[in-house]
């Protein structure tokens, strides 16, 4: 029961619940970097929505089926090939012992996920299967996947029903997004706060699951580099004194010592696993309160479709 | 909203609690960790921050439990009287930034090394990344501030200064202290039954060893 690595890609990565409630030891979230997306797939096969799957990062991806599966393919715009034939992302796919599944890279988009009926299976470690590759923490082997790896598949418990993803629930992809954020512990030191909200910043090359610079006008920022290390979040938007921004996402360090200048909302987190090199990103300012409102909203929708939207949004 | 003044919202989904000192943000993030009613509890060097599930709770609830679960009373000594000696190999390819120091601070590298080896440390946290540990005790005289532009990679092992501190880099990966040289000290061991080798409150002395 399992599958053959025939091209691994740039970075796919085995992800599943974070590792929760150990930042205090230094110890990231990790988890898929577009929980929305990777549940979507999930949801497609009857697993539960963060059962371990496959996070597929820009460039493709080929495997080779050793056993029957039901699969999905959701998250950035891409290709999907299966036993020669295209196919189309959002829908349970059957694959037979032998099959060849092909994503191509992605065109709008960063990550996409494949989901496999049952779930695969992973190293637990600190409590997570999650993989963060930099403690080699979890996944397969605590790595990103290498040609030639052989991954094994949970046991189907029942029948997989085909399924489509209704278009309503179908995240849209796009080059240029738009991000709520609200004051962080430290925005009372940027200088011209408004330059904030009023650039269009793009992500730099420095992009990976850790966080992201992006570029734009230099912020100013009022420190002197020795502010006090602090505790730092998926989400946070830290400045250091060079005025670049970065955000950091489900690697995130655990603390750190530069301006935290916004946090990005609850509500918009999954956003960031989908933004690429060249994307563009205008942060819109929330009050905290009217983000929680709006979060509450964005799960009511949900729910419509993933019972328990409240776990990954 | 919070009236407390040592209390602040910084995000739709976290409260922070302004601190005295490392140590009174140990106890306290330890008590209210052991609370069990906040998603994460993260302490820094003076203030803790709490993430709460605001799919559930409102902002301002939030920010009032937190300012009524203030506690800074002690449970057991933390003072650790283990104290455990960090090889380090110091300058060259191992510490990148030891020359840049030298003039920052206007002493030799030599100077750096015997000054940096005389200290009597303490670790005041981990955080960061796994095994990172955040120690107090380093000379007024090597007080550096954080590299203005973060470096993209750091190696593991990697011993760097910055405001006040030493810091241990248990994995490679970025950073913006300044790199003095490396050591070989397994620091985290995801396997091993106690993964993180260091803890609040455990005693360090720095020893100059040759590459």
């Amino acid at each position: 029961m399992g599958v053959e690595v025939l091209k691994a890609g740039l970075q796919t990565t085995i992800q599943s619940s974070p590792r929760l409630g150990r930042r205090h030891f230094g110890v990231p979230a990790s988890g898929p970097a577009d929980p929305l997306s990777m549940a979507i797939a999930n949801r497609l096969l009857g697993n539960d929505l963060l059962a371990p799957a496959l996070e597929v990062t820009l460039s493709g991806l080929s495997l080779r089926f050793e056993s029957e599966a039901s699969i999905a393919v959701t998250g950035a715009d891409t290709t999907v090939k299966l036993g020669g034939q295209a196919q189309p992302m959002h829908r349970t796919l059957r694959a037979g012992v032998g099959d060849e599944l092909h994503i191509g890279a992605a065109k709008q988009g960063a990550r996409a996920y494949v989901a496999f009926s049952g779930g695969l299976v992973g190293e637990q470690v600190l409590g997570s299967v999650s993989t963060y590759i930099p403690a080699g923490l979890g996944g397969h082997h605590g790595r990103a996947l290498e040609n030639g790896d052989r991954l094994e598949l949970h046991p189907v418990r029942s029948a997989v029903d085909d399924c489509e993803t209704p278009a309503e629930f179908r995240p849209r992809m796009t080059t240029s997004w738009a991000i709520r954020v609200c004051d962080a512990a430290d925005t009372g030191l940027l200088q011209f706060r408004e330059q904030l909200f009023d650039t269009n910043f793009a992500v730099s090359n420095r992009c990976d699951r850790m966080g992201m610079m992006l570029e734009g006008p230099r912020l100013r920022v009022e420190s002197d580099g020795r502010l006090p290390s602090a505790p730092v979040f998926p989400g946070t938007v830290q400045c250091p004194e060079d005025g670049r921004p970065f955000v950091l996402s489900v690697d995130a360090q655990t603390t750190g010592g530069y301006p935290r200048v916004a946090q990005i909302a609850r509500m918009d987190r999954h956003l960031l696993g989908q933004l690429r090199p060249g994307d563009h990103i205008r942060f819109l300012w929330r009050r905290e309160q009217s983000a929680i409102d709006e979060l509450r909203a964005k799960i009511d929708y949900w729910r419509e479709w993933l019972s328990d939207a409240e776990r990954i949004i | 909203m919070a009236t407390d003044s040592r209390v602040r919202v910084c995000g739709d989904d976290l409260i922070g609690i302004d601190v005295a000192d490392p140590g009174a943000a140990q106890v306290l993030a330890t008590n209210l960790r052991a609370s069990g009613k906040w998603l994460d509890v993260v302490a820094g060097v003076d203030s803790v921050v709490l993430r709460f599930d605001a799919a559930l709770e409102d902002v301002g609830t939030a920010s009032r439990r937190a300012s009524d679960s203030i506690d800074y009373r002690a449970s057991a000594s933390s003072d650790s009287r283990v104290v455990v000696d960090i090889p380090v190999c110091y300058g060259g390819e191992f510490g990148p930034d030891l020359d840049a120091i030298c003039s920052q601070v206007n002493l030799s590298a030599d100077e750096i090394v015997a000054l940096h080896t005389s200290g009597q440390y303490a670790v005041d946290m981990l955080g960061f990344t796994p095994g990172f540990a955040y120690i107090s005790g380093l000379d007024v005289r090597l007080r550096v501030p954080r590299l203005a532009e973060p470096r993209q990679y750091v190696a593991a092992g990697s011993v760097g200064i910055a405001g006040g501190r030493t810091g241990l880099y248990a994995l490679p990966g970025p950073g913006g202290w300044s790199v003095i040289g490396r050591t070989t000290f397994p620091l985290f061991d995801a396997s091993a039954q106690e993964p993180f080798a260091l803890q609040p409150g455990t005693r360090i002395r720095f020893i100059a060893v040759d590459a």
